[in-house]
């Protein structure tokens, strides 16, 4: 029988989550509640004697000191209750770690079907709250309807003997899983069925597989093993594995590209080919220290004699639109299983995450699935507790702000992990299957979670169908499974290592079996959730948490061993073969079998239209403004602007330090409170060789021209790299595309060919870059369809298509962590200078931003001369020249003067006359430029010749002094522009978000 | 006696969503123990087969985020520790050997009722570790205090010491006659402080360090009495928030830069590179060598 245990705090402790509802409802609404408690409801759905129920409250689940609670309401004194909790199929990881509480502590496991399901109860006391507020609070502050459902009762609604009575979300399908046969009689009745069934196959693949289908060769084939005509299994493979996400079929398309302003017209074959894997081969070639790219599921550098790191970057940007907290947390749990599944498996050392979302406070005409206020929070939760819980250090960060994102917003999440080079004598770059080898899945189960994807969205919700699309993943799990491997990996367990992430089991074993030639796997083998899946289901869920492994036979013992050790569910489905063929079986019968190379064969390539105008020939034009006469307030202005305030609020609540290994934290100087260009850690304890981390994202600059906007921002990674301490000869890049869809269609996506062109010119911008500045690319992803359709104030609706992005995540190796640096002034006194060329280039800057224009003249990149300077500021720095040192980047030279100065609890008097830049240029551009290529650094006056000469033949300008006040003064051609102190930057700088802290 | 049984021993726990081994290993190796990481199932088994805890001299129930921290921080982790190793764990402090909880660690020390041990009572919870007032898990650093008269093992000598803290379920709360004879009995071994005047940044004397009197974020849960870290009546168990092993090396420290820049300058010899959270590991290795071996 199932009971309901409820428990709260002790009513005179402090409810710090009522408090927090209290004052999200007062920010976000106006709403005023007087008290809110929150009480944690655990309805235990098992056969316990009376003894064992009572026992379950109080020695398991009830913290006398602090705690109260019954089997009985707790409930009093409310004017509203609303209780929240999970649709059926949710990931519930409060039940299930009650669950596994109490089987070890009572000692048995639990009944098929039994399980303790966790919910919420809020109660408020406001007695002026109507209903429709309450019921406001509960849609917009607690609960999701994709993944809760949820009940809002006054008082008169409310059972004080019975409280909620028992709700139990289990999974009902009652549905026999059957195996469908699909009709290709014409190309027509395929599509049709592929329309019918969400598979999403691209009209211009039909042709290809009907074909093999009707190869006579295959038929014979397959006859052999009971099949004819294909399969729902067969075909939702090829549906996955030729999805643009698997196969990145945008980014090996055939690109038509006109400059329309020349008439010049050429065809680009294949950008990843040409862009991305071209020059990042070259390099390879010319730097040893790169050991694996463009394969795995990360890439591989060189850290030191023993060790490797390895890196890649996701995003996970329509889930985290749908559902914020699962979808981002998803997002980072699940790219920490790809530097897992690199290689041998690496440890996971390092995660970061860029957010791009529509303004916090917007409050114009559309209505976005959530109000881009409430997506960050959710958001800036998931990546918390999926970095937190999984002990691996969120480390660097970004948020960038802008309208076009309120269409569907972005989440960068990046991994870093490390592994030995060797592992039991064998390279650990390096991993293959052979015949005969066992397939093993680990971690999770599988449910009908992320089953295509957003399609699933708009089927009609009952009380017991699985809200299977969206997934919360379950760092918790994933950890145990994290552990484990890396003890079987060390004991050289382990031949092949791959993740189960977009795609599943089709994915990861399609793609492990094409090294043996051939697979054969048991679908009933595999562990699901609940009963009821197809054998589709099985073989395509996206479930989070699970790994693919490679064991051979004599191992399987010890594998197995370790694996129960750790708490980890390991189950072997299959086995590898030779046979040229993945086969599948469910109960031994054939549902699936097919020739492994069928996805690599000659399916046609995407063919695009892409049309370039220049941006004066678009009517861009520089704004006509004269020269300002408050920059005292401009500045101060300009430290308020979203994108350049704090964000203090979410580095806090980022264990940005576990590990042990922290040199440059995210946040530094005297209040620790000022965002460093970079972040470093020593990864391996005892060593003081670091890895240092940067990532850059400039979409309003791709407002003028791609192509400059991914130059600035390679830039930008790099030189927050140099401006630590990094070394220009070890950098790493990762390439994370999101963008808008650039297929054209004359409704939908009109402008579908100009955004094909910046897509092209971006990719031209990315080969350039890490050519010139010797960047081998080591990971990178695509994520395309960057629009949205919301509704507008008159029952319209509107495309709203994301600015074209690219957030590049550089990496560097150092040698010597104790030589690293931090950008704060450091004593008054030392000298200040600037190095880089200043130009007039505010297009798509903050300062024209902040006055409501675009702008033409967008920063261009100098990769030549850069190139110069950046040698010998990495020579400076290692010969301890330097006193402190940051990159100039949004905002330009005003905004760095300022965090230094705020850093150092520190003033300076600067003299723009000194600024290396254009003839004539006028102070506000000295000030607020955002030229690429520059650095502000301060020296201590004994070095300044050696510092100097350092610099001879570079732009290098001195501006003057480090004050022991904490006062900073501007002044150009003899005039004072800014006297500004400390305490009012930072005033303005945590204005928009310092009361989130 | 030869030299392998005068080695120091610790057991660093492992598994179940336990975070902060690999570096506590590393502290207490550095320290001069020798430290194995061992997972909690392993370590039930071996204590079947009359092997594990009894081999070591120091237990370090390290931080992370134990079973997630689903159902109260540290709480199921103290529930698996008591129900299959509470016996053994018992006799551990009976032969006088250290045991040490951090964060994650400590919130299971205290649910286990290893803390605050009053009168020798290992099994009462009588304090306990609470959601942080702040609302949210909070990375920062923190300057704490010790107690001279404690009789904490770990913090010996320890006048001020800065750490990290990393933690959403820090607040220390106990009814008002347990902080009594807290105090009293020298229990309240690390206290959060604050600079008792805003002193000029660049006096070479800087302001001496107060109890945080509940200001945030000096004090970054709201822990009543600024409680970080306490200890039993022996010293020799110890709990606390703030993560020692975080601060094994200077460059962990968020001000090193600057201070030796600031050495550099003065042409003072630079600063230690040791971290000042070793200090805790040291005073547990130096007691073993002098007590157990």
């Amino acid at each position: 029988m199932a009971k309901r245990l409820e428990i709260a705090l002790k009513p005179d402790l402090v409810d710090p989550e009522g408090e927090g509802l209290k004052s999200r409802a007062r920010e976000y609404f106006g709403l005023i509640l007087d008290r809110v408690r929150t009480i944690n409801v655990l309805t235990i759905d098992a056969e316990l004697s009376e003894e064992q129920f009572a026992r379950a409250r109080t020695e398991v689940f009830t913290n006398p000191v602090i705690q109260v609670s019954s089997y009985e309401p707790l409930a009093a004194d409310f004017d509203y209750a609303i209780w929240v909790g999970l649709r059926p199929g949710v990931r519930d990881t409060l039940g299930s770690t009650a669950q596994e509480a109490l089987e070890d502590f009572f000692g048995f496991r639990f009944k098929h079907g039994e399980a303790v399901y966790a919910s919420r109860l809020y109660l408020l006391q406001a007695p002026t709250l109507a209903r429709d507020e309450a019921d406001l609070i509960a849609r917009e502050l607690l609960a999701n309807e994709i993944i809760q459902q949820w009940r809002v009762m006054d008082r008169g609604e409310w059972d004080p003997a019975g409280g909620l009575g028992i709700v139990i979300p289990k999974v009902r399908l009652h549905h026999e899983p059957t195996v469908t046969e699909v009709a290709i009689g014409s190309d027509e009745e395929l599509l049709r069925i592929s329309d019918e069934r969400s598979l999403a196959l691209n009209p211009n693949d039909v042709p290809t597989i009907r074909e093999y289908f009707l190869r006579p060769d295959v038929l014979a084939a397959r006859a052999k093993v009971g099949l004819s005509k294909p399969t729902d299994v067969e075909l939702e493979y090829i549906s996955q594995g030729r999805s643009d996400h698997c196969n990145h079929n945008t980014f090996n398309g055939l690109f038509r590209y006109r400059d329309l302003a020349t008439g010049e017209e050429l065809v680009v074959d294949n950008l990843f080919k040409s862009c991305i894997q071209a020059p990042t081969l070259q390099l390879a070639g010319v730097k040893p220290w790169v050991a694996s790219v463009l394969w795995d599921n990360a890439g591989v550098g060189r850290f030191d004699e023993d060790h490797y790191y390895t890196i890649t970057g996701e995003t996970h940007n329509s889930p985290s639109n749908m559902e914020a907290y699962g979808g981002s947390l998803t997002g980072i749990v699940g790219v920490y299983r790809d530097p897992m599944g690199t290689g041998l498996g690496s440890k996971i050392i390092l995660g970061t995450y860029g957010f791009c979302v529509g303004p916090r406070d917007y409050d114009g005409p559309l209505k976005p699935h959530l109000h881009p206020r409430r997506l960050l929070d959710g958001i800036v939760q998931g990546v918390k507790d999926g970095g937190n819980k999984s002990g691996v250090p969120t480390g660097f960060g970004q948020v960038f702000f802008h309208p076009c994102y309120l269409g569907k917003c972005l989440v960068f999440v990046t991994a870093l992990g490390l592994m030995p080079t060797k592992v039991q004598g064998r390279p650990s770059e390096k991993k293959t299957t052979s015949p005969g080898e066992l397939i093993i899945m680990s971690g999770g189960r599988v449910g009908k979670d992320g089953i295509h994807g957003v399609t699933a969205s708009s089927q009609v919700y009952s009380e017991h169908t699985p809200a299977g699309h969206v997934q919360i993943g379950d760092p918790y799990t994933q950890k145990k499974m994290h552990d484990f491997l890396m003890v079987a990996r060390d004991e050289g367990l382990i031949e092949y290592i791959t993740d189960n992430g977009g795609g599943g089991l089709s994915s990861s074993v399609g793609e492990s079996a094409r090294f043996s030639g051939g697979a054969e796997v048991d679908l009933d083998k595999v562990p699901l959730k609940y009963e009821g899946l197809d054998q589709w289901e099985i073989w395509v869920s996206e479930s989070q948490e699970r790994m693919t492994i490679a064991v051979r036979p004599e191992n399987l013992e010890r594998f197995m061993a370790l694996s129960n050790l750790h708490g980890v569910e390991s189950t072997v489905i299959g086995r590898y073969t030779d046979s040229g063929r993945l086969h599948l079986k469910y109960k031994g019968q054939t549902c699936a079998y097919v020739d492994l190379d069928l996805l690599t064969s000659d399916f046609p390539q995407w063919e695009f239209d892409a049309e370039w105008l220049p941006p004066q020939s678009r009517g861009l034009t520089e704004p006509v403004l004269s020269r300002p006469g408050d920059f005292r307030s401009l500045l101060l202005a300009l430290m308020e602007q979203p994108n350049i305030a704090s964000k203090e609020w979410i580095t806090r609540q980022y264990d940005h330090e576990v590990q042990g290994g922290s040199v440059i934290k995210p946040l530094v100087g005297v209040k620790r409170d000022v965002p460093s260009d970079a972040s470093v850690y020593t990864p391996v304890p005892g060593s003081l060789r670091g890895l240092a981390i940067a990532q850059a994202v400039n979409p309003t600059y791709a407002a003028v021209d791609a192509y400059h906007m991914v130059t600035a921002s390679i830039d930008e990674a790099l030189r927050r790299l140099l401006a630590v301490g990094g070394d220009p000869e070890h950098i790493g890049g990762v390439d994370n595309f999101c963008w808008p869809s650039v297929q054209y269609d004359p409704a939908s996506n009109p402008d579908g060919k100009f955004k094909a062109a910046q897509l092209v010119r971006a990719n031209w911008a990315l080969k350039d870059a890490c050519l010139a500045y010797g960047i081998p690319l080591l990971s990178g992803k695509d994520s395309m369809y960057v629009d949205g359709n919301l509704a507008g104030p008159f029952g319209e609706r509107h495309r709203v298509s994301g600015l074209p992005t690219l957030q590049f995540t550089a990496n560097s190796v150092i040698e010597d962590v104790t030589l690293c640096q931090t950008l704060e002034f450091k004593d008054p006194g030392d000298l200040v200078y600037v190095l880089g060329r200043t130009r007039d280039e505010l297009g798509g800057s903050e300062y024209y931003d902040l006055l409501g224009y675009t702008g033409l003249n967008v920063p261009q990149t100098d990769m030549e001369e850069n190139s110069r300077l950046y040698r010998a500021f990495a020579q400076a720095c290692r010969a301890g020249l330097l006193a402190s040192a940051k990159g100039l980047y949004r905002g330009g030279l005003g905004v760095a003067l300022a965090m230094a100065a705020m850093g150092g609890g520190l003033g300076a008097f600067v003299d723009l006359d000194g600024l290396p830049s254009e003839n004539g240029l006028s102070p506000e551009r000295k000030l607020f430029s955002e030229s690429t290529g520059r650095f502000l650094v301060t020296v201590r006056p004994a070095d300044r010749d050696a510092f100097e000469a350092a610099f001879a033949g570079l732009p290098c300008g001195f501006l003057g002094r480090v004050r022991a006040d904490e006062t900073t003064l501007v002044k150009a051609g003899g005039e004072e522009l800014i006297r500004v102190e400390n305490k009012e930057l930072r005033a303005a700088f945590k204005k928009p978000f310092g009361h989130l802290i | 006696m030869n030299g392998k049984e005068r080695q120091v021993k610790t057991l660093v726990v492992t598994g179940f969503g336990i975070n902060c081994d690999n570096e506590t290993q590393y502290a207490f190796n550095r320290a001069g123990s020798s430290a194995d990481r061992v997972h909690i199932n392993q370590l039930i088994e071996d204590g079947r087969q009359g092997r594990g805890l009894k081999d070591y001299h120091v237990l370090a129930v390290d931080g992370g985020f134990s079973w997630a921290d689903d159902h109260g921080a540290g709480v199921l982790l103290s529930l698996k520790l008591k129900s299959h190793l509470g016996a053994q764990i018992e006799e551990f402090i009976a032969d006088g050997k250290l045991i040490i909880g951090i964060c994650n660690g400590f919130q299971a020390l205290v649910n286990m009722g290893l803390l605050p041990g009053f009168g020798g009572d290992y099994q009462t919870r009588s304090v306990a570790l609470t959601a942080n007032e702040c609302g949210n898990f909070r990375d920062d650093w923190v300057r704490m205090i010790g107690d001279p008269a404690s009789p904490c093992v770990f913090t010996r000598g320890i006048e001020e010491i800065d750490l990290p803290i990393r933690h959403g379920e820090g607040k220390f709360v106990a009814p008002a006659e347990v902080l009594d004879r807290l105090r009293s009995g020298g229990q309240v071994a690390l206290r959060y402080a604050k600079p008792a005047y805003e002193a000029d940044r660049r006096d070479d004397r800087p302001a001496p360090y107060v109890a945080a009197g509940g200001e945030y974020p000096h004090n970054p849960n709201g822990s009543l009495d600024d409680i970080a870290g306490i200890c039993d009546e022996t010293g020799r168990i110890f709990g606390l928030m703030p993560h020692p092993e975080g601060f094994h090396h200077l460059t962990n420290h968020p001000d090193w830069t600057r201070r030796q820049d600031m050495r550099r300058r003065k042409g003072l010899p630079l600063l230690d590179w040791e971290g000042g959270g070793m200090k805790i590991f040291h005073n547990a290795v130096d007691y073993v060598a002098e007590n157990l071996l």
